[in-house]
């Protein structure tokens, strides 16, 4: 029997499967706090282009949001070179802020610590899986579980000391 | 509610993007590529007329190269610079040759030590921080919707492009040197594109998106 002939695959075809993510990465590093989300996605899809052989050809998100993450952090490392830093813009820029369309929410978010912060936003704004999330943080599968377990928990006592209004105890939160 | 649930409804909207993820994707793939990807391996029957693809690039090289050398005054220069006191002092003199953004200042730069380099180089660099300084003001003006500061940093690049950059022959040694008619200070491109491509990313930050220039300030910049 013949083995059917089939073409090899050319770089721009799998790059064209990892860009299609473009705007989930623009996304992402708009929810970090990001000046310039397109610029960052851009420079992500172009690094990605140069090490596509380092790029998982099934579920390249991981590593696109790894990628971002670092330029999002040069990006604030940048702004801070750029402005004489007063001492309470410099705590403001050790840390990634998160944007999100409540001022409460955000500010439980900020609470958090940022490992904490990242493993909770990863998988409810970037739509990741506990196994792609615990790929973009470089911890094990069950460490990322754990991990996001005790995030809920934080941050649902940050919501209550968030919202003096609501009077449920913090156990019920915590029970869901 | 969960604290997961209640995430996700607070999520922002998506960005809009106003980049052309063709023109992006056409850009990005027109560089090179990663190495360690093996390009699909091509049929036999190609070979002929790749070699007289590269056997035509090479004579157009070559000729170009040697239309460079010859007729348009492109030559090398060997003399080295090796004193940090003078490359210093051409900096300087560069300096006074071109302009930075209001509120900037001059960084202070100098010669590696044990270090030699070429004496077109510290005027390079000097045009290399004016280029990268307006850049990033830019970027700033067109986000504070500036138009003036727009209209400055636009002029100051395009005058940067117009009398302090000049592109090499193509195939040119490094220690290329342009005509003794162009005045330094000058910074040299290679013939591969680049000046196109910064005035391609000049073109689209006059016309409203910074994303290319703000790739290129993040990238070389800020340069104190």
């Amino acid at each position: 029997m013949r083995t059917p002939r089939t073409t090899p695959e050319t770089p721009e075809a799998r790059f064209g499967r990892v860009f299609d993510h473009l705007e989930a990465v623009a996304n992402y590093a708009a929810r970090r706090g990001s000046d310039d989300p397109e610029g960052i996605a851009a420079e992500t899809m172009a690094i990605a282009w140069r090490r596509l052989s380092s790029v998982p050809d099934r579920e390249p998100r991981p590593w696109l949001f790894v990628t971002a993450r670092n330029l999002l952090m040069a990006e604030r490392r940048a702004a801070g070179r750029q402005t004489p830093l007063r001492p309470e813009r410099a705590d403001a820029l050790a840390e990634p802020p998160v944007e999100s369309s409540d001022p409460v929410v955000t500010a439980a978010l900020m609470q958090l610590a940022p490992a904490d912060r990242e493993a909770l936003t990863l998988i409810a704004w970037d739509d990741l899986t506990t196994a792609q999330a615990a790929a973009t943080l470089g911890i094990s599968p069950v460490a990322f579980r754990v991990r996001l377990h005790r995030a809920r928990r934080r941050l649902a006592r940050a919501l209550a000391d968030h919202r003096p209004t609501d009077r449920r105890p913090v156990a019920e939160l915590e029970s869901r | 509610m969960n604290e997961l649930e209640l995430i996700r409804q607070m999520k922002t909207s998506d960005v809009d993007l106003t980049l052309d993820p063709h023109a992006l994707f056409t850009r990005i793939v027109a560089g090179p590529g990663d190495p360690g990807l093996e390009a699909p391996r091509r049929s036999r029957r190609r070979r002929p007329g790749m070699i007289a693809v590269a056997v035509a690039l090479g004579v157009a090289v070559t000729a170009g190269t040697a239309f460079g050398f010859g007729i348009l005054g492109w030559h090398t220069d060997n003399s080295i610079l090796k004193s940090p006191r003078e490359w210093r002092a051409l900096y300087r003199t560069a300096t006074h040759e071109l302009t930075l953004p209001p509120g900037e200042h001059w960084p202070h730069r100098t010669l590696a030590p044990n270090t030699v380099t070429s004496r077109n180089e510290p005027g390079g660099m000097a045009v290399g921080i004016s280029q990268v300084s307006w850049e990033c003001y830019w970027v700033g003006r067109i986000r504070a919707h500036d138009v003036p500061g727009e209209k400055r940093a636009q002029a100051a690049l395009a005058d940067i492009v117009r009398h302090h950059i000049v592109v090499a022959p193509p195939g040119s040694p490094e220690n290329v040197a342009p005509p003794a008619s162009v005045k330094p200070p000058f910074e040299i491109y290679a013939s591969d594109g680049g000046l196109q491509f910064d005035k391609r990313t000049y073109a689209q930050a006059a016309a409203g998106n910074p994303a290319g220039i703000a790739q290129s300030c993040r990238a070389n910049g800020p340069v104190s």
